[in-house]
């Protein structure tokens, strides 16, 4: 018998009830394409806030790769030789003598006296200068090194820069020792050095371990040691570096009130009276503090006592330096609050001209006025920097016209600079170098307050229309306003387009609008929330919308949830404590969320659930038209059944379980520090045990999903063959794949070179993956199969296996596909918890169903928290540092355009756009394809998406506003802009995937597919 | 307990293990010489005297006293349990219009019963996320204490026929008290009350001090 024949005789359908159909599904279409174009609209208004907010907090720098060239032009070194000693955190008050009881503190004032004795005293033997020494915020360590050899102002994200490799290519002192001048550099102490500078470091250099704080010692007894055997061998080196990092642990250990201190402060003290008695006549000796500590210890950010730090020459030669011969600019009195102070970033320029270096290129600084003893040396030191600086400010391209400038009564035009040049003069020199600094501080350093808010309003103004249209407006009306969006979207943005370039073109445009492009950027901004609210508002008042909110928030039982773990979770960033441990936060709102469902199933308490009963009488109505028994369609408004209430417990506790089991997982952040192990660390991911995992995962996970397809007996036709051929071999290739690499990674044994064959394997998986499967995908597999009966073959009666979840198996497929994707590009233990996920997706999509709650805020939201805590437990943080870099090299051995970001993509976002496509399984999973029309399956599908995207927004964008709050907090570097830069780029993955993905490419394929099969 | 009432009542009606309030609230209509007809058979007066004060003095030692010694709050715990149940608790619960008198043998097996749940208590803290291996001790003192707490409504379980359904609520306000209190923990405040399980035990004591309060009225 024709299969055909039985599916006519099944469904039994007129001519008429075809020709609907085709018109219903035409309309689709057509809608289809809408919803695709009004989504992306939104998407686009959504990245132009994102950009504007990046531009304004971002602070970046362009760094600018030149060197300067070793001209004929250097001044004659005054040494040949340098010793610098770096001691972390040395504040100025800790060097000076303290004598006023108010201020005094035994355990660390007054222990470091050599500095000041030998500056006041020290005349006799040798030349000396103090002074205090200003850092620039950030005052973290890598960006003082950062700004002390090259003398300009490092910012979080240096553009240009590499994000991956720490080594500073910039021209710096280190690299001009190194490479134009040959000399022999040799260090000891702290490994950040190590990281920036190593190429033009000795290879006899001792870099220390920096990070742990708790170790007191072995940096600096290393340090004195080093020294010790090093000073001696003085043809060894030219220049001996050292970074001592007591002081500074014991200020973050126990703050600078503690009896260590006075010990380390000790230490430092005899260390230096050591070095200095060893150098010989022809060293330099710079001892430094690269920034102070705060009364907590603690550093990092930009109060007075963190950015007052030391700075100390000494030479055992006579008249190199002169002071000021009347002691009154070193006024020690009150912690030494009126001594003269210089700035950090001007040591370039001061070493440059003592030890004859050509002065870096990015350099901003000015030479200190103390180290000229005669007039000429003066004179020519400030041409040159005037020179260096002058070519600087050409190349970067910056400008002298504001008003700032004129205020000293001239502008900075070409002719002053040449009087400047032609006199010599320092302090006009200091003057412009001073107005140099401020103009780039102006463009670096100081955040772009207009941009930040035009951002903020973007953004917000974006949730404001994902809600109203998602969850709002009832979806039937979205529906027709749909074809109203498009037209009116583009008309308005050429018209808001056309309207901002001319007003700009009249007027002065606002300075944060710098170029066409922000100014494109903004008008289209305005043109789409026009153009979207223009339908919106020609239909509902804003009291209406305001009233339908709050009752729509807190109307049921399930939205109040899930309206409070958005709150909970966008609550998170407003206090970096929270931030730090938003992993534990969020396994634990999931875990909550299956506690409450697996009450719900035990206890069954009555609820007001409003959409449940809403969503009964619709698929009634849609149930009778379409000639499936009433019964079947109904079957939404019955009670649960005992059995119902098991498997819904079972679902639950599997959620907790594998949520519990998947959160043990974790990479801890720095800040976390004891109260957090490290379980995803090398050792672990390629240990026998989850290698052993990983081979029994190619098994577990077919089945685990085989059983969730038997639920509706959907495990046929194309079923078997996705899930026991494809996703299994795949798996299996995958933990070859990874056995192989463990293999490298452990054994000693094995020196064969696999990377070919790595490769190989690795370019087979992701093939097939992600183009294969998805071709197959397009073409169309269906999960069901004619169950005929022998015995009832005349009576041409036979039952469609699968049917119930028609829909749900089909696009689940889909979500396997991506599943073998990503899993290559996570480590075995990060495979082990996309496992989990998969069990923890199809869990809750069963306790969604079960509850009926498809039409609920919850769904997506547990959906949204689920890619949340899974994005913890596969070995990621909300730091750079935690990124996975390594991933990128699976597909290629060097850094090819997209293979290497497909793979860092895949591997960062994996569970985020898991989850982006599977939102759609929520109205999809055990869906009947004839109950209810494709539209009104396609308005549900779209409200759940711009649910999911409600909460991504909703989260980034109280990061904004957290991250604003925050810009001047100790940890808004380390802490809350990684936060902000990550919700950033989830939104972005979620806003495309769900756009295009989701809505654009998998639900109108599928939608159309099933309807086609069923009533062509 | 609910194939009684079936044979008892004529009226046909679905039988769910719903909220009790509905049965029982349609149960009690049929007993004329009940003063209050609001109320089912089943409940906790609406008095002052329920409220827990020695949960109060009890946290007040913990906090201020002992410096967060939970062994020695949980051997405090048993006995001012014990007797709250006995002077006040116990006196509220009304069961079929009467007061129900102590029965000491049941005491004993609450007792025993509140061991046994301390157990399951514990396994919630870890599945919620609590240290599964080094602090398994600790988590399982806090188990004890949540148990413990619900010691007077475990016993009134086992005394009024096991309708879990009025007393549910007491044992939800000691795991939300849980629940909420678990904010303090990742704070960086540095404080020796942040250590597991000290929060988590402040928390269920002042879950349970508000639940026992006012569990009469919700």
């Amino acid at each position: 018998m024709d299969e055909r024949e039985i599916k006519r005789s099944l469904l039994s359908v007129s001519a008429d009830a075809k020709k609907i159909y085709r018109l219903r599904i035409q309309k689709f279409k057509k809608s289809h394409l809408l919803y695709v174009i009004l989504f992306g609209s939104i998407a686009l208004l959504q990245f132009i806030a994102i950009a504007f907010f990046t531009k304004g907090f971002l602070l970046s720098r362009q760094v600018l790769d030149n060197i300067t060239p070793l001209d004929s032009n250097v001044i004659d070194a005054k040494f040949d030789k340098a010793v610098i000693l770096i001691v972390d955190a040395l504040r100025f008050d800790f060097v000076i003598p303290v004598d006023s009881t108010e201020h005094l503190n035994n355990n660390y004032h007054n222990n470091i006296d050599i500095l000041y004795d030998t500056f006041k005293n020290g005349n006799s033997h040798g030349s000396s200068i103090l002074l205090k020494f200003l850092a620039d915020p950030p005052t973290t360590t890598l960006q003082r090194l950062k700004g002390l050899t090259t003398g300009s102002l490092p910012t979080f994200i240096d553009a240009g820069s590499n994000f991956n490799g720490n080594v500073i290519f910039e021209d710096n002192l280190i690299r001009q020792l190194s490479e134009n001048l040959n000399r022999e550099i040799l260090f000891v102490g702290d490994d950040t050095w190590d990281a920036l500078f190593h190429p033009f470091l000795s290879n006899n250099s001792l870099p220390y371990e920096s990070l742990n704080v708790w170790d007191l010692d072995t940096v600096d007894n290393g340090v004195i040691d080093f020294f010790d055997e090093n000073l001696k061998k003085n043809d060894d080196w030219d220049v001996l570096i050292g970074h001592m990092l007591g002081v500074d642990h014991v200020g973050h250990k126990y703050g600078p009130n503690h009896f260590t201190m006075r010990e380390k402060q000790l230490q430092v003290n005899t260390f230096i009276k050591k070095i200095i008695d060893s150098i010989d006549n022809n060293t330099l000796l710079v001892v430094m503090g690269d920034h102070g500590m705060d009364h907590t210890g603690n550093h990092g950010g930009d109060s007075i006592d963190e950015l007052e730090s030391t700075l100390f020459l000494y030479t055992k030669k006579k008249n190199i330096f002169r002071k000021h011969d009347d002691f009154t600019p070193y006024n020690i009195t009150d912690l030494g609050k009126n001594y003269r102070a210089v700035n950090q970033i001007d040591l370039v320029s001061t070493l440059s001209y003592l030890l004859g270096i050509p002065i870096p290129f990015n350099n901003l600084g000015w030479p200190i006025e103390e180290i000229f003893h005669s007039k000429n040396d003066k004179i020519k030191m400030t041409k040159r920097v005037l020179d260096q600086l002058r070519t600087y400010q050409e190349i970067m391209g910056i400008s002298f016209q504001d008003p700032e400038s004129n205020e000293n009564g001239r502008s900075m035009n070409e002719s002053f600079f040449n009087d400047i040049i032609a006199t010599g003069s320092y302090e006009l020199g200091q003057k412009y170098q001073s107005i140099l600094l401020e103009k780039c501080k102006d463009l670096w350093a100081r955040f772009d307050y207009y941009s930040i808010a035009t951002g903020l309003i973007l953004l917000t103004i974006s949730v404001t229309i994902l809600i109203l249209i998602t969850k709002l407006i009832p979806s039937i009306i979205v529906n027709q306003m749909v074809a109203e969006f498009s037209p009116w979207i583009v008309i308005m943005c050429i018209i808001s387009n056309v309207g901002f370039y001319g007003i700009y073109y009249v007027f002065k445009q606002p300075i944060f609008i710098d170029s066409a492009l922000w100014c494109c950027l903004l008008a289209t901004s305005v043109g789409i929330t026009v153009g979207i609210f223009i339908p919106i508002l020609d239909r509902y008042s804003l009291t209406w919308v305001f009233l339908r909110f709050f009752q729509d928030t807190f109307s049921d039982y399930w939205s109040g949830i899930g309206v409070a773990i958005v709150l909970i979770h966008a609550l998170l960033f407003t206090s970096n404590s929270f931030t730090i441990w938003e992993d534990k936060i969020v396994s634990f709102l999931l875990i909550t969320f299956g506690i409450l469902t697996l009450y719900e199933f035990v206890f069954l308490p009555k609820r007001q659930s409003t959409t449940a009963l809403l969503t009964a009488t619709m698929s009634e109505k849609e149930g009778t038209t379409s000639g499936v028994s009433t019964s079947v369609a109904n079957s939404n408004a019955l009670p649960l059944s005992r059995f119902a209430r098991l498997m819904g417990g079972y679902h639950s506790i599997i959620l907790i379980l594998s949520t519990r089991l998947s959160s043990l997982i974790t990479i801890c952040r720095e800040e976390q520090s004891d109260y957090c192990k490290p379980t995803f660390n090398l050792a672990n991911n390629y240990s026998w045990w989850s290698m052993t995992l990983v081979f029994l995962i190619v098994f577990l996970m077919p089945s685990c999903i085989k059983g969730y397809y038997n639920l509706t007996s959907s495990y046929q036709a194309a079923a078997p063959i996705w899930i026991d051929l494809f996703l299994k071999g795949v798996l299996f290739t995958n933990f070859i794949y990874w056995g192989l690499t463990a293999l490298e990674n452990t054994s000693v044994l094995i020196d064969y070179d696999m990377t070919i064959l790595k490769l190989l394997i690795s370019r087979i998986i992701a093939g097939f993956s992600l183009i294969a499967t998805n071709v197959g995908w397009l073409m169309g597999p269906l999960c069901i199969k004619l169950n005929v009966h022998n015995t009832d073959v005349k009576s041409h009666q036979a039952t469609i296996l699968g049917y119930t979840n028609i829909y749900g198996s089909e696009f689940f497929l889909l979500v396997i596909n991506t599943v073998m994707s990503i899993v290559l590009f996570n480590k075995p233990l990060a495979q082990i918890s996309l496992f989990l996920m998969c069990n923890q997706l199809l869990s809750i999509l069963e306790i969604i169903d079960l509850l009926k709650l498809k039409e609920n805020i919850i769904g997506p939201i547990i959906l949204g928290l689920l890619s949340y805590q899974q994005f913890f437990s596969t070995g990621h943080q909300a730091t750079i540092p935690s990124v996975q870099w390594d991933m990128g090299f699976i597909l290629s051995e060097k850094i090819v355009f997209p293979t290497t970001h497909i793979s860092i993509i895949l591997n960062t976002f994996g569970p985020h756009i898991l989850v982006a496509l599977s939102v759609a399984l929520i109205t999809l999973w055990k869906q009947p394809p004839d109950v209810l029309k494709p539209q009104t399956l396609l308005g549900r599908i779209v409200s759940n998406c711009g649910i999911l995207l409600i909460y991504n927004t909703i989260l980034c964008l109280s990061s904004f506003i957290w991250v604003t709050h925050f810009r001047r907090h100790l940890m808004v570097w380390k802490i809350f802009c990684p936060r902000f830069i990550f919700a950033s780029l989830c939104l972005i993955v979620v806003q495309v995937v769900v756009t295009f993905g989701t809505i654009g490419f998998a639900t109108g394929r599928l939608i159309e597919h099933i309807n086609d099969i069923f009533w062509k | 307990m609910s194939k009684q009432r079936k044979s008892k009542q004529p009226i046909k009606k679905r039988v769910t293990f719903s909220d009790d309030t509905t049965v029982t609230r349609q149960s009690h209509g049929h007993k004329k010489d009940s003063i209050d007809h609001e109320h089912p058979p089943v409940f906790v007066r609406k008095t002052w005297l329920t409220i827990p004060y020695h949960l109060i003095a009890l946290l007040y030692y913990y906090i201020y006293g002992s410096e967060f010694d939970s062994t020695t709050l949980l051997f405090c715990l048993l006995p001012t349990q014990v007797a709250y149940l006995i002077v006040q608790f116990n006196k509220c619960t009304i069961y079929g219009n009467k007061r129900l008198k102590i029965n000491y043998s049941l005491l004993l097996v609450s007792i025993f019963a509140s061991l046994l749940l301390s157990v399951p208590a514990a396994i919630i803290a870890v599945l919620f996320g609590a240290p599964v291996v080094n602090k398994l001790f600790e988590t399982w003192l806090l188990g004890l204490h949540a148990s413990f707490l619900s010691y007077p409504v475990i016993y009134s379980v086992f005394n009024c026929d096991f309708k879990v359904g009025l007393w549910k609520k007491y044992f939800i306000t000691i795991i939300v008290g849980g629940w909420i209190s678990c904010v303090v923990i990742p704070l960086d405040w540095d404080r020796n009350w942040q250590t597991w399980p000290i929060p988590v035990v402040v928390g269920i004591y002042l879950g349970a001090f508000v639940g026992y309060t006012i569990g009469s009225y919700i």
